[in-house]
């Protein structure tokens, strides 16, 4: 894991609106899924907002709620690269 | 790890720098606003502001939810707190707050029923295993927070929990925004957005900045990089003569936000009159209270607070900080009677705190500030 990005058990102030986790999704369990950090730390996340949901998305959680979802994607540093 | 190394490539990063140096008008001085304080921690744990021109000043805003909330509102949280059949429940940060006669950290430790959460639904859950006993959460946050409290208030309601109260303190990004670019204290040129906030309420409430102020606006992610590019679509847009909202975490933000979220949040909340902020003082519909169909969730009815109003210490300078009229390094008690430590104001309290954020990671700053210029 590198250091300073948030994960699970370490992610700065969770009062401050963007202290968001990206996790990914392990299982379903009702409404809320078994979710893992980049440390390998697990937590249930509510997922209602995000619904619907499948094993292995990336989502972004704050204060154990999904409130959105990182999307599969190659990031593309092209055009800073001009 | 995808979506975080290549975000933190040395040779990338200095790049972008390049990139924004080659367009930086050396007769100009640039002023843009982070208005996140995860963008402001970001900024001085890796290091980004001195990778910029010195022509480019970054200038931090008031998004940090712990640093812009009231003592008035830390005191009645506090009076919630010390009632014998209450167990009160909050996010670690706000434990350290300073209201007018302590934090809640001292409340606790002279017998109040206070727990630290992690989530509201943490909260929640402690009400199910505590029946006999009435459970307070002290919600607090801007729109990437929000959400979770209107979810638990729907898990209460639909669970039929009724020893479960919610003390909101919940404020919206969009006020506070537009009350700085209406002060006559400053003058900034551009805004870099938050990228979490913006994950739930989506790109389209900064338009105003562009249409009404003619500021550009860039939604930013969290990595260094994301920062640096953030910054450098800013200045494209300054040099260009345009004024845009641009979404740069597109990996995470959708340009209409998170629909089901902003239900959710319409449902159980509703826009207050008005709010107070500290340093920016009374901001109209910029905070959320319980909508009348969550009204028996309501821990300012239930416990009927007064709404009390309490001013900052006189030595400290949050207001002018939040404002971005001051650097944190150019309080009067910065680092010596307000410390991470033993804060005077919740700037130094919270670790997404500018001025948290200069003590822990500043240092390199301050040795280029004439230490007479302390006012």
């Amino acid at each position: 894991m590198l250091p300073g990005y948030c994960t699970l058990d370490h992610d700065g102030c969770v009062t401050c609106s963007d202290a968001g986790i990206p996790v990914r999704v392990v299982s379903m369990e009702g409404d809320d899924a078994l979710c893992e950090d980049t440390a390998g730390n697990r937590a249930r996340i509510a997922v209602e907002l995000v619904v619907p949901v499948r094993v292995g998305e990336v989502l972004l959680t704050h204060g154990g709620v999904a409130i959105g979802k990182v999307a599969a994607q190659e990031e593309d540093f092209s055009e800073v690269r001009r | 790890m995808k979506y975080v190394d290549e975000f933190r490539d040395g040779e990338l990063a200095r790049a972008v720098a390049a990139g924004i140096a080659s367009i930086t008008d050396p007769d100009r001085h640039y002023k843009i606003m982070e208005v996140c304080g995860g963008h402001t921690h970001t900024i001085y744990r890796h290091g980004i502001k001195d990778l910029l021109p010195d022509q480019v000043e970054l200038v931090h805003g008031p998004g940090c939810p712990v640093c812009v909330l009231p003592m008035g509102r830390v005191d009645e949280g506090i009076e919630i707190a010390e009632r014998p059949e209450v167990i009160f429940t909050c996010f670690g940060d706000m434990m350290r707050v300073p209201g007018s006669r302590g934090n809640l950290l001292e409340i606790k430790a002279e017998g109040a029923d206070i727990r630290m959460v992690y989530s509201p639904l943490d909260a929640l859950r402690i009400a199910r295993e505590n029946p006999e006993r009435e459970v307070v959460f002290y919600a607090i946050g801007f729109e990437t927070t929000a959400p979770s409290t209107a979810l638990t208030l729907q898990r209460a309601k639909k669970e039929g929990i009724e020893n479960f109260s919610v003390f909101c303190n919940h404020v919206t990004i969009v006020p506070p925004v537009r009350a700085l670019l209406d002060s006559p204290d400053l003058r900034l040129d551009a805004f870099i957005g938050p990228g979490h906030v913006s994950t739930v309420i989506g790109c389209r409430p900064y338009e105003f900045m562009s249409a009404d102020y003619d500021k550009p606006c860039v939604v930013a992610g969290f990595e260094p990089l994301d920062l640096l590019q953030s910054i450098l679509m800013l200045m494209r847009q300054l040099e260009d003569g345009r004024c845009e909202v641009e979404n740069q975490y597109g990996r995470v933000v959708p340009w209409e936000g998170n629909l089901q979220a902003l239900k959710s949040m319409a449902e159980v909340f509703e826009l207050r009159p008005y709010f107070e902020w500290r340093g920016l003082g009374f901001i109209a519909q910029s905070a959320l209270k319980l909508s009348p169909a969550y009204a028996d969730f309501d821990a300012e009815l239930r416990y009927s607070t007064p709404g009390v109003r309490v001013a900052d210490p006189k030595a400290c300078q949050c207001g002018e900080v939040l404002k971005g009229v001051l650097k944190p390094h150019e309080c009067r008690v910065f680092g010596t009677a307000c410390t991470p430590e033993r804060p005077l104001g919740a700037l130094m309290v919270s670790s997404e705190g500018a001025c948290a954020a200069y003590y822990n990671f500043g240092r390199k700053s301050f040795e280029k500030v004439e230490i007479g210029s302390r006012k």
